[in-house]
């Protein structure tokens, strides 16, 4: 017997059981599907505004882990697209009929006062009463178009807003990092500029390398050897961290205003009292029998 | 029960795995800037080191020693080590949400650290019984995660103060590190 067969033997059944181990794994131990929601339900840009064809994110979000396609979202984007994508571990698709972000805008003139686009808008973004003029909100409106039919008059239109800033590219470099570590020495807030400068498009990593504590010195650019533009990649970072942050405060507070008006909603059917009516206090005279 | 008690004590700190025996270097420096990042990692190696000196004990008792391949040691244990602590982060994912929130990042970094291939090997050369293993794992752990608190509890006081220039970056890690070496160096005469 040859004397390196069962070495050869051992691995590879070893590393063909590991594989199978993974396969089976990834397939079985799906997060959970109320989980999962959450998870989907989280990355959605919560504007509530049914273009994708369900009544709001949450629908969506459960179709889409029901198999939906990944890219019906307009006012998410492409990014909403790529962490969906990599969330659930499928093919990223170009995102279909993009939109401009636009929000609704009433023609003051012509509105009538009827009301009718109150309860329409998902957020409560419209406010007035009746036979008064009313207006938007234009903070708190997502865009959604759902105030336009119901609208006797014709006196809602959407206007363009101006579209917040693309997220910076990072600066280009003719030489990579050589992992010398002097950026390290020259930092004078003891960050580790090669491991940011390696992690930049991480947010999470970035965040645990401390890149906020980044004072933009640009020490780091001067010592290092590659001459790499280290101060001005963290500075598109930092950019890049903030929006990503407004983005989830807008899209947390389109979520809450959601949920208060669902909430409203609900409390308005069962709080409204049930008030006898005339008949029904015939009806009670007549059982008590004889006039009062 | 005694020799388990010291096993521990021996693992945490007579034979330190990153003071004494010098493994897992990196993320000791690389992790230990705040102390949250360093109990998330500490966290995550005690699960990954204890679960890998127990499956390679199995590995090596059943197939490695039997089949006179303990040369395959090192690359087996890596495999093994591996596809296992991959696959308990997506059996993690699926059924502990809050867990995998906690020790999401830092598992796949330390899948093939040093320290953990270095515990195995070490382990399986000391020739452990199963239990004993993995409480010679488990406490290989707790002495590495202990260890990066206090190193990140340092760090933190000493990056606010104004340090001498020769001094700063690495160079007051280092130096910081080697005081915290000492200090375990004089376990060694309580070794049992």
């Amino acid at each position: 017997m040859i004397e390196w067969l069962p070495g050869v033997l051992l691995m590879t059944g070893l590393a063909g059981l590991a594989a199978l181990l993974l396969v089976v794994a990834r397939d079985r131990f799906q997060p959970e599907t109320d989980e999962i929601v959450q998870r989907i339900n989280q990355v959605l840009p919560q504007t509530q505004c049914a273009q994708c064809g369900y009544p709001g994110c949450l629908p969506y979000a459960e179709a889409v882990a029901a198999g939906e396609a990944i890219n019906l979202c307009p006012p998410g984007g492409d990014e909403t697209v790529t962490v969906l994508a990599e969330l659930l571990g499928r093919e990223q698709e170009p995102l279909q009929d993009k939109a401009a972000p636009v929000v609704a805008v009433i023609r003051e003139d012509d509105c009538i006062g009827c009301t009718l686009c109150l309860p329409a808008c998902p957020v409560d973004a419209i406010i007035g009463s009746a036979q008064e003029m009313h207006t938007v909100i234009e903070a708190d409106c997502t865009g959604c178009e759902l105030c336009l039919e119901p609208c006797p008059v014709d006196c809602i239109d959407l206007v363009p807003v101006p579209v917040a800033a693309a997220a910076p590219a990072f600066p280009d470099f003719e030489m990579n990092c050589i992992n010398c570590g002097f950026c390290e020495t020259a930092c004078p807030r003891d960050l580790q500029p090669q491991q940011l400068f390696h992690e930049r498009e991480r947010m999470a990593a970035l965040e645990l390398l401390d890149l906020s504590a980044c004072i933009e010195c640009y020490k780091c650019d001067r010592v290092c050897p590659s001459e790499l533009p280290l101060t001005r990649t963290f500075k598109a970072a930092k950019t890049r961290r903030q929006q990503q942050l407004n983005a989830e405060a807008t899209s947390q507070r389109y979520q809450a205003r959601f949920e208060a008006h669902q909430q409203r909603l609900a409390s308005a059917t069962s709080k409204v009292r049930k008030r006898p009516s005339s008949r029904d206090k015939s009806a009670l005279l007549a059982k008590l029998g004889g006039d009062v | 029960m005694p020799d388990v008690v010291v096993i521990l004590l021996t693992t945490i700190f007579v034979n330190n795995f990153v003071m004494v025996q010098f493994l897992g270097l990196c993320p000791f420096m690389g992790a230990s800037q705040r102390i949250d990042a360093a109990l998330g990692m500490g966290a995550a190696t005690t699960f990954v080191l204890t679960l890998a000196c127990g499956i390679s004990y199995l590995l090596d008792t059943w197939l490695l020693v039997p089949f006179q391949l303990e040369y395959l040691r090192i690359i087996a244990f890596i495999v093994v080590i591996a596809s296992l602590v991959q696959f308990s982060q997506i059996v993690m994912r699926a059924t502990q949400p809050l867990l995998h929130e906690v020790l999401g990042i830092f598992v796949p970094l330390i899948t093939t650290n040093c320290a953990v291939l270095g515990v195995a090997l070490l382990n399986s050369a000391a020739g452990n019984s199963f239990a004993h293993s993995i409480v010679y794992g488990f406490g290989a752990a707790v002495g590495f995660s202990g260890l990066l608190v206090v190193f990140a509890a340092v760090n933190e006081r000493l990056a606010d103060d104004r340090l001498p220039a020769p001094f700063r970056g690495s160079a007051i890690k280092m130096i910081t590190a080697g005081i915290l070496s000492l200090g375990f160096m004089g376990f060694t005469g309580i070794s049992p």
